[in-house]
């Protein structure tokens, strides 16, 4: 074989999360193609943005899919919402409560988790079901505590969301320094080995030692505590918390999984595709947009492409 | 029929034939709020306007009961089976905001065939027992395209955020804009995105599309969306077009905030939260023995250059330009219509 750079090269395509960015990048060179060469770093810079929120919400549920079938995080939409209203409303646009404000969006998130655990593990709820019924109190919790009234972020914190850093969005920075911290607990740390243990087999982890219960409840607080710092971050960068804010992040963050190339049957992961997949959700919904096609004709072909990307992805294996 | 039925119906006759006596009394009567969604800040004012409405009206005796009860999922059938719940619970009247104009005939015709009074409002139903209290949606998209063109006798092209797909209001506004950019045929609309209704989704969806846009001169919108899409047009450093505005107070803020600045001027239309009060004393006309076409029109509320200053100081932070109506407005709407 040639040097090491090229013969990396050629293993690209076999990288599971290969096609969510070939996909990325078609989508994006039909949408430039209409633009006639000038609004492409507009282009690049909005996808960066929006993509941000789903790539963290994405990570979370990653984590929790990967426990294997039947781990799903149903409550993003409601603890994102819950997070952003009660932060924005304890800041009261407080630029010196923007910290503290972090805090309450994070501790929201802490509780959720342990909450959306404690339903799984203590009354033996499946997680599908206890997250979704969870899901209810919290969006509750959110109504009941400001009647769905938008409080404007701090002046700073808005500046921060929406500002950029030599061209890269700041929310960019912060999604892409979450993703190489999981990329690294879930490939490089004795935890992810412990998670993709558990995903592929769970009752062979749990006798060779694993920790099992503790690896299942730091996931699904992980994939909360990441909901609550995404409704934090997206109602300070779209100027309030709303009580739809999270609706459309549930099929989103789900989609972004199973598009980035991970076993949507839980234990095999990965965290380039998830940024991957939330380019693409971004780039397909501006390119179908962009050519003028209705609601109806956009979401046949949303579902045709992840499917084609879908099954790209698994041909890869099949043929390997 | 026994003595008391016999009784109640000569009461009922002569409060009929007398219209001095038609104040027949409905201080023992029960009316339930049917809605089918509560998960955005209209729909929070709505009810709040309500429980104040409700609340007083059941203080100073015109009616028994006005409970509001919302379902969790937005589900036709959900509210359906809520609707049945009713039923079996004897109120007398139900005021109902639905989640399909067609799915819960069902329901509603069991309810009137109950002996129960069903008005709707906003989200209307077409079972022909009930009574509605409609939007004309399709006039509020047209005359958005019609306000553009007092001000931009030129036209040119316009950025349409629409609402949810697939729900009624957003078909007919889109057709109502539709028919305004026929009207006025120098306006062109060149893109249409989905916003829901909510500010963040229209300014990711605004944000995706303006890179592909030729300069556009307008943004007709359908509410709630007015202040994401100006926030996704600066953010692409382009001149901040005419954007129609939905009444939310973070829109009008920014409005008035855009007018100190550099004078900006735009219009604002949407209908008040405060519609299910206007529904609520029609039905407790309807109970009342007064005679109500089945079919009547609420006015949209208007915000514009002139009132935005009153409005926003009326409107609570982060909440919508309301209106709460009267047992007199409901009257005069009634009357309008006969």
């Amino acid at each position: 074989m040639a040097n090491p750079v090229t013969s990396s090269i050629l293993q690209l395509p076999k990288r599971p999360w290969f096609w969510a960015f070939v996909a990325s990048g078609i989508t994006f060179g039909a949408t430039y193609a209409l633009t006639e060469g000038s609004g492409s770093s507009e282009l690049i810079s909005a996808a960066l943005t929006f993509a941000t929120f789903s790539a963290i919400v994405g990570i979370g549920q990653m984590f929790v899919i990967t426990m294997g079938p039947g781990n799903v995080d149903l409550s993003i939409p409601a603890t994102m919402t819950l997070a952003g209203t009660l932060s924005l409303k304890f800041m009261d646009g407080s630029t010196a409560l923007i910290l503290p404000g972090l805090g309450i969006a994070l501790f929201v998130g802490l509780a959720a988790g342990m909450f959306n655990y404690l339903l799984i593990r203590l009354l033996r709820i499946p997680p599908i079901i206890a997250t979704l019924s969870a899901s209810f109190l919290y969006q509750s919790l959110a109504i009941w505590w400001n009647r769905g009234l938008r409080i404007k972020p701090p002046e700073a914190l808005a500046d921060f969301t929406t500002g950029s850093l030599a061209g890269i969005p700041n929310l960019t920075i912060v999604g892409l320094l979450i993703a190489v911290a999981s990329w690294f607990i879930l490939q490089r740390s004795i935890f992810g080995r412990w998670l993709s243990a558990v995903g592929q087999n769970t009752r062979a982890a749990r006798l060779s030692g694993i920790p099992v219960e503790a690896v299942k409840a730091a996931t699904f607080i992980g994939s909360a505590v990441l909901a609550s710092l995404t409704g934090y971050l997206l109602a300070s960068f779209s100027g309030g918390a709303a009580l739809n804010m999270g609706t459309e992040y549930l099929l989103i963050s789900i989609a972004v999984v199973v598009i980035g190339g991970c076993s949507i049957a839980g234990g095999n992961s990965n965290v380039p595709g998830i940024w991957g997949g939330a380019l693409l959700m971004f780039l397909v919904v501006s390119m179908l947009n962009s050519y003028g096609l209705g609601a109806g004709v956009r979401l046949i072909l949303t579902g045709t492409i992840i499917i084609a990307i879908v099954a790209a992805a698994s041909g890869r294996k099949g043929s390997a | 029929m026994n003595t008391k039925a016999k009784l109640l119906a000569a009461v009922a006759l002569v409060s009929v034939t007398l219209p001095g006596f038609a104040v027949a009394d409905t201080a023992d009567k029960r009316i339930a709020l049917s809605n089918n969604y509560a998960g955005n800040s209209w729909r929070q004012a709505m009810l709040t306007s309500w429980e104040k409405v409700g609340g007083e009206a059941v203080e100073s005796g015109a009616v028994a009961a006005a409970d509001a009860f919302t379902t969790s999922e937005n589900q036709a059938t959900e509210q359906a089976a809520q609707i049945q719940n009713m039923i079996l619970q004897g109120y007398d009247a139900i005021v109902l905001n639905a989640a399909s104009p067609t799915a819960l005939n069902g329901a509603v015709k069991e309810a009137c065939d109950a002996g129960i009074i069903v008005v709707s409002f906003d989200g209307i139903v077409t079972e022909p027992c009930a009574w509605r209290i409609a939007v004309d949606f399709k006039e509020m998209g047209r005359q958005q395209v019609e306000y553009l063109s007092t001000r931009l006798p030129d036209g040119g092209n316009l950025l349409e955020i629409r609402g949810l797909a697939g729900v009624f209001v957003d078909d007919e506004i889109h057709a109502g804009i539709e028919q305004g950019a026929q009207e006025f045929s120098n306006f062109k609309i060149v893109g249409s995105v989905h916003g829901d209704w909510a500010q963040d989704v229209a300014q990711k969806a605004v944000a995706g599309i303006l890179p592909s846009l030729p300069e556009i001169v307008g943004v007709v919108t359908q509410g709630g969306d007015g202040y994401g899409a100006a926030q996704a047009i600066k953010a692409a450093g382009r001149d901040v077009p005419i954007i129609v505005m939905g009444n939310r107070q973070d829109e009008m803020k920014w409005w008035a905030e855009s007018r100190d600045a550099n004078g900006y001027e735009t219009l604002s239309l949407s209908i008040a939260p405060g519609v299910g009060t206007l529904a609520f004393w029609v039905a407790q006309q309807v109970l009342d023995g007064a005679d109500v076409p089945k079919d009547l029109t609420v006015p949209f509320l208007k915000v514009t250059q002139d009132t935005l200053d009153a409005t926003l100081a009326a409107t609570p932070e982060g909440s919508v330009a309301n209106v709460e109506y009267s047992l007199d407005d409901a009257k005069a709407v009634i009357s309008a219509a006969n």
